[in-house]
């Protein structure tokens, strides 16, 4: 497999080409910023998470507030990254979940309402859209028929997201 | 048919003053007080049955009276076309007699049954009479309703339902005879049911706009064909009332609840688009159960996350252990990762697996295979201790499937037909996998 992304992705505005650069120039940031010699556990699962966190954040931009998912991802980012900074991480985790476990609440009640008024047979979707916004970023405010549509793209981005990722540790590994 | 007239030439003396001079002024000035006209105070929406009347009658024009008064009157027949300024102005007249009758429908009169099947024809006629009374788009639904409920209603009016076509048939020039008035118009409403726009001239298409909804247009293409087949069997009453009944019940529904089933509908439309586009998106899309198509789509969005997560890793261990790196590093994180899914959940563990293109098996099958296969292709053998500490091995083997329901104990191997091709051989002794 040619290691090239070029030749798939002519198009410089597409998806795909907005989010390599971003992830390579995010990759080449962390690749800087440690040593790469350390192999303790925990900092590799440290590098894990910077790196996903990475990726998302790349992907996130990349869509550039265009859909739900992705303000909601960059919110969390932002959020957790200024909480990070401001207070200690245990404090930042508890507010960040403390915020979204209020909007959450507000959304199911929300949601409760809505169901009741809708009709009878759309009751068996309810658990599994509430897994659905579990998984989608910015799921728990949206209702059915967004919901759908930005799982749509975000099935859409992350695929994109593997493909890109999965060449690079191809060309990596060569 | 006669008290009728009697009735109206009393209820017209008694009213004539305070009313007639808003229809003069309607006639007049057309379409714009007409639309006042509609909207005038003086129909009491909740006046009981008698009340009714008098105002249907009252607010006639005393001029269309003469008009009106032909087809009832079965013998004269006459030739004499509709005024065409009376036309609108009738016409929002039938579509107020439309709304009122049926709403005293509703109300379940059956007092002047005769008057009232009267008052039915009469606005049958009006409307059969229009030419494109477009004006009136509001009450146009009112109209719309109870006209094929006056066409189909009652023991009383079907024998003067055959009189009204034929007497209608003279007057405008737009029939093409008085079945094939009442065709036009049942056609007209499946049309329109279809359409929905009032975008040609059609004289009866401005029946089907207002109050949206294809609800009302089926409704109104069931209740019109209902009718059809009434007003062709001339003569039969057995046919009229055991439909009336349910052209009532349909009518209600449709009106009653329209709004909130429009909007339920258009959402339940829009969240089939969506599905159907997420179907083509997900790879097993074969499901036609909405709720398994929602758990099918769920796991993918899993799986992909997994994926994303294990395409991280794997840069992370090439870029990081570019120096050291050789197959057993990446099997080995790998082999954390798996681990610490299967604590939590061993569907994601699969899923992430699956996403590396790997898959489990027992480890007498992998030895198996690979003995038998070894000469072309070295699988690559991880031995772990699961949580029980038997001896199973976990074979990791690469395949080129996508995602699809993980068990232990089943094979994936297509060693054959392997998409990457190329697999490292190296066989590991069991080693322990620690788990964080």
């Amino acid at each position: 497999m040619s290691p090239m992304n070029n030749p798939q992705d002519l198009n410089p505005s597409s998806l795909k080409s907005r989010f390599t650069t971003r992830f390579l120039r995010a990759l080449t940031k962390i690749n800087g910023q440690k040593p790469i010699s350390s192999s303790s556990p925990r900092e590799m699962f440290q590098r894990y998470r910077r790196i996903k966190v990475a990726a998302d954040k790349s992907m996130a931009w990349s869509v550039r507030s265009r859909r739900t998912w992705s303000r909601a991802m960059l919110w969390k980012l932002r959020s957790r990254y200024s909480c990070r900074q401001a207070s200690s991480s245990r404090r930042s985790s508890v507010r960040t979940s403390t915020i979204i476990k209020s909007r959450q609440a507000k959304t199911s009640h929300e949601k409760e309402n809505k169901n009741t008024t809708t009709g009878q047979d759309e009751v068996g979707f309810v658990v599994q859209a509430d897994k659905l916004r579990k998984l989608v970023p910015g799921g728990e405010a949206m209702d059915l028929c967004n919901l759908l549509g930005e799982t749509a793209h975000y099935i859409k981005c992350l695929t994109t997201q593997v493909q890109v990722m999965r060449k690079i540790a191809h060309f990596y590994s060569l | 048919m006669q008290p009728c007239s009697r009735e109206m030439q009393a209820m017209n003396s008694l009213l004539n003053p305070t009313q007639q001079i808003p229809l003069q002024d309607l006639q007049s000035n057309g379409n714009s007080n007409a639309h006042q006209q509609i909207q005038n105070p003086q129909f009491d929406p909740t006046s009981p049955h008698d009340d009714f009347l008098e105002q249907m009658l009252s607010t006639l024009p005393s001029c269309s009276w003469s008009d009106l008064k032909s087809p009832w009157d079965p013998p004269k027949s006459d030739e004499t076309g509709p005024p065409n300024p009376d036309n609108n102005v009738g016409f929002h007249y039938d579509e107020i007699l439309a709304s009122k009758l049926r709403q005293h429908q509703i109300n379940g009169g059956g007092g002047s049954s005769s008057a009232a099947a009267a008052m039915k024809m009469m606005m049958q006629q009006q409307m059969m009479l229009e030419g494109r009374a477009t004006a009136a788009a509001g009450a146009g639904g009112g109209g719309g309703f109870t006209m094929p409920l006056s066409l189909g209603s009652g023991a009383a009016g079907s024998h003067q339902n055959d009189n009204i076509v034929d007497g209608s048939s003279f007057k405008s020039p737009n029939h093409q005879g008085g079945d094939g008035s009442v065709q036009a118009l049942c056609n007209s409403f499946g049309a329109g049911s279809l359409h929905g726009t009032n975008q040609s001239s059609n004289q009866f298409q401005h029946f089907h706009h207002p109050q949206g909804g294809n609800m009302q247009a089926q409704n109104f293409g069931v209740t019109a064909g209902t009718v059809m087949n009434q007003s062709q069997a001339s003569g039969s009453t057995t046919g009229g009332t055991p439909a009336q009944p349910k052209q009532r019940v349909r009518a209600r529904r449709g009106q009653a609840t329209d709004p909130h089933s429009i909007a339920e509908r258009l959402r339940r439309e829009r969240i089939a688009e969506r599905m159907k586009a997420l179907q083509e998106l997900v790879p097993n899309a074969n499901k036609t159960d909405k709720a398994s198509m929602l758990d099918e789509i769920i796991d993918y969005v899993k799986f992909l996350q997994l994926q994303v997560k294990g395409g991280g890793d794997c840069i992370q261990t090439s870029a990081n252990g570019k120096q050291t790196s050789s197959p057993n590093d990446s099997l080995t994180v790998t082999e954390h990762q798996v681990a610490k899914l299967m604590e939590e959940d061993m569907g994601s563990a699969m899923q992430y697996l699956q996403g590396k293109g790997l898959c489990l098996m027992p480890i007498s099958l992998a030895t198996a295979i690979s003995t038998a296969t070894c000469h072309s292709r070295n699988p690559m053998i991880n031995n772990a201790n699961p949580n029980n500490g038997n001896s199973n091995h976990l074979l990791l083997q690469s395949s080129g499937e996508g995602p699809s329901s993980p068990s232990m104990s089943v094979l994936t191997v297509q060693s054959a037909t392997v998409g990457n091709g190329a697999i490292d051989g190296s066989v590991k002794d069991a080693t322990s996998v620690s788990k964080p």
